[in-house]
Order: C-alpha cells, then structure tokens, then sequence
C-alpha cells in the first residue's frame, strides 16, 4: 500500500447550526484513486471540499479536527490556501471551463501562480497539461477557440488539463462524469488510470460501478459519518458493514 | 433500513433465481437417488426414465444461465447480490454434473446380473445413501442459507471417501473371485467411482455456500479419505 499523502483525523464540519461531518478519521494513499459513495447529502463533497479548503468561503462553515497533507495541517491559519490550492486541483460535476480560449482555459493558473515566464514556457506547459489530459490530438489545431465549444466530454477533459496545469500532487473529482455520455465517461476513467501514476485522487461518485473500475479504496458516508472505508474489492464483495452492503446492493430505503 | 431492494423486481429475480436453482437441486436429488435404487434393485426398467430425466436437469441449467446473464446485464449486483448469482452460477454447474454421474449410473445397470452379492450390494447403498443425505443436507444449507451445515457436509466427504474405499474393495473381492465377473464389475467399479465424484460435487457446493454466506472462502484442505488409497 501506498503512503498517506492526506490524513483526516476527527474532522467535523458545521453550516450554522447543521453538522455535515461527524469525526471523520480518513487516511487517502499517495497515487491512488480513493472513491467516495453515499447518499445525496451525506457529506462526501463537503470533505472533499475540505481538502482544498473550499468551505472557506461559506461565512457559516466551521470545521474542527484537521487534515494534515504530508503531515502538515492544511487549515493552519499560517498557511497560504492559494498555495493548498495550487497543491490539490479540482474537477467539478458540470465541465466549467472559463469563458475564453482552449489555450488560456490551460495557462490562466500557470499565469496566476507565476509559473511558464516565457511564451514557451507557457505554451510546453499547455501541450504538456493537455497531453496528459487526453485532449492534445483533438484539439491542438484550435487552441484560440473558446473552450466553450468543445464538447461535454471534451470540457470536462480541458477542466482536468486545468486542474493539472499548476502540476498539483492532488486532485479532486466531484462526480466529473455524471454529466457525460458513456464514451466520454470511458475516456475520463482511462484518463483517471493513467493520472494516478502521478496525482493522489479523490472522486465523489454515485456511480458504483464507476467506484469499482477507478478506485483502489472507497469510503462509504452516510448522514455526515464515515461508516466503512476500505479496499475497493472487498467494499463491494464482501462489506463489514450492513449499511455498506444495504446502499451498494441497492437495500437503501 | 429495510431488507429489500428498493427496485421490487430486482428482488424477484434473485429470488427466481434461488428458486430455479433449488427446484433443479430437488430434481438432481431425485435422479441421484432413484439410479441408487435401480443399482441396488437391479432394476432395470426403471433406467430409461432416470436417463431421460437428465434433460430436464440440463434445461434447468440453461435456464439458470439466461436468468443469470439477464441480472448481471440488468443489475450489476454488488456484494451479497453478487455472490448469491455467482453462487447460483457455480451450484447448477456441479448439479448437472451429479445428474450427469446419476445417469451414467442408471446406464450400467441394465448388464447387471440379478444375483450380486449382498454385501457388496449393501456397501454400495450405503455409499449411495451417503451421497444422496450429503446432496439434501448441502440443498438445506443453501435454501436455509446455514454456514455451520454447509460447514458439516464439506467435513462428511471423508466419510464418503472412506465408503468409497470399502465399496471398491468389495467390488474388487467379487472380480478377483471369478474373472467372468470382469464385466459387470468393471461397470460396478464406475458406479462407485460416479458416486465418489458426486460426492465431490456436493464438497464444492457446500464451499460455494460457505463463500455465499461469509464472503470467504473455507480455510484449509479438504479432508480426505481412504479413497484416494485405492
């Protein structure tokens, strides 16, 4: 097994008066693909979006415990989020690409982070970004079109070669494909395969056949608790948990 | 949280499903037991309808394959679902093959003389009996989804085993004593081979229930018999 790259320990996370987290202890392997399945509303987005620190800009978000990324706290008042946020890239459920090129989609975070200081620097980190994301090939004649035009799978592809841009060690993915067809679907789980050689990954999904085929591990929430975590085979043989077994067979009232 | 699914007709079909393997097990019980009874009566009127009983077995198989092929297209079961199709899957493989060994019994009996010797008639019922009380026991387990007495069958093949040997010594007595015997006791000695090899079949169900129940597999060597000295 890989090494802890992230460790949560009894992370609680509050909007106001509501509980979403409920001591969630949750160790994610470096260079693997960790799913995370429940329920709607059961608090799966609001820990990955405590990864990057997302719920800093909810006014009435508390968060107690802590998440460490290589033993440092990431929610240390000392520490820089722009930085955090440069270190752990995010995939959306709709593909969100900026209002503006192929290319700039690409370079806006490279720019942003003062990295690629010269027009080729620049323009190898896009090639390169976009490579990895699968995408290269099909758009490297049409870099000045908007990003806009592409296609749902392909968008969803550019938001990742963003994500990548920056050269993160994370990235989280909030159910990316559910917008997709199955074709596009298969391309960003062969995608997801390949990124892990180089990225630690977090995926929501309400997929489970999606968890099983990209996942090493898979966590199981239900109303804000983590309630089973553990290598993605066994969760979907043989769970420990009746829960577990309850929501993945389909059991779930 | 309730038991069932929440799609209603995916719990019909798993439920068809144990159902078709149960009445196909009910009827391979029937077939292994009625070929016992043509063996052991040499009765051999009886052996054409035990033979041709083995095609409803085999329908039954292929039925159990399309409603199987039809729920892992459908459904994509996970965890116990899963296991409970893969197990089904497994089980009507080894009940065809008992309805195969029970018709390839009732074959040989129809060169039998009518005047085998009673004890070595008595040895092989018992082994038959054996047989026949280790499939329903493993039938029982599964429909009572029971670990501990699926646990107990998969123990009792060394007594199969062990019956195995005294009936093929028997066997082997009779042959030796006259060597006109040579045909019906080479037949015979199949009879006990089948059995044998039917009792294995039921070994496996019995770990393909074991695994169904717990998600693991039974831990350790099968036990073994006197048979494999023969």
């Amino acid at each position: 097994m890989n090494e802890i790259k992230i460790k949560s320990k009894n992370l609680n996370v509050f909007y106001g008066e509501k509980q979403a987290l409920f001591d969630v202890n949750l160790d994610l392997n470096e260079k693997e693909v960790t799913a995370l399945i429940g329920p709607s509303g059961c608090g799966k987005s609001t820990f990955i979006r405590c990864i990057n620190r997302m719920n800093d800009v909810i006014d009435i978000c508390k968060v107690s415990g802590s998440i460490e990324m290589d033993g440092i706290d990431i929610n240390d008042k000392n520490l820089d989020v722009v930085s955090l946020r440069e270190r752990v890239g995010m995939v959306f459920q709709k593909p969100n690409p900026f209002p503006k090129s192929i290319y700039d989609n690409v370079s806006y975070g490279p720019n942003i982070h003062g990295k690629g200081e010269t027009k080729s620097e620049l323009d190898e980190i896009v090639e390169n970004s976009l490579k990895k994301a699968a995408l290269w090939e099909e758009v490297k004649d049409r870099l000045d079109e908007p990003g806009t035009s592409l296609s749902g799978g392909q968008q969803q592809r550019l938001c990742i070669a963003r994500a990548i841009s920056v050269n993160p060690e994370v990235i989280l993915m909030d159910e990316p494909c559910s917008a997709l067809d199955p074709i596009a679907t298969a391309k960003i789980e062969e995608l997801i395969d390949e990124l892990k050689k180089t990225y630690t990954i977090v995926i929501v999904t309400h997929s489970m056949a999606q968890a099983v085929r990209v996942s090493q591990k898979t966590g199981f929430f239900h109303l804000g608790k983590l309630i089973e975590v553990g290598k993605t085979e066994k969760i979907f043989k043989n769970p420990d948990n009746k829960m577990t077994q309850d929501y993945i067979t389909g059991r779930f009232g | 949280m309730s038991n069932e699914h929440t799609v209603k007709s995916y719990e019909e079909e798993l439920q068809y499903l144990k159902d078709s393997v149960i009445q196909m097990g009910s009827l391979t019980e029937a077939q292994l037991s009625d070929s016992m009874d043509a063996v052991i009566k040499v009765d051999k009127d009886s052996t054409d309808k035990i033979i041709q009983s083995d095609e409803k077995v085999n329908k039954f198989r292929s039925k159990i394959d399309t409603q199987i092929m039809t729920l892992l297209v459908k459904r994509a079961p996970m965890a116990i679902d899963l296991r409970e199709t893969i197990s089904a899957l497994k089980i009507s493989q080894d009940l065809e093959r008992i309805g195969d060994l029970s018709k390839s019994n009732a074959k040989k009996v129809k060169p039998l003389p009518l005047d085998l010797p009673e004890e070595l008639l008595g040895n092989l019922k018992r082994l038959g009996d054996l047989v026949t009380k280790q499939l329903n026991d493993v039938l029982d387990s599964y429909v009572n989804q029971n670990y501990d007495k699926a646990k107990e069958v998969w123990k009792k093949d060394e007594q199969v085993d062990d019956l195995t040997f005294i009936a093929m010594n028997s066997v082997i007595d009779f042959l030796s004593k006259d060597k006109k015997n040579l045909d019906f006791s080479t037949h015979l000695i199949f009879v006990t081979k089948n059995l044998e090899r039917a009792g294995d079949h039921i070994t496996n169900i019995a770990e393909i229930i074991c695994y169904l129940i717990k998600g693991e597999y039974l831990k350790g060597h099968r036990p073994k018999g006197k048979e494999t000295e023969v």
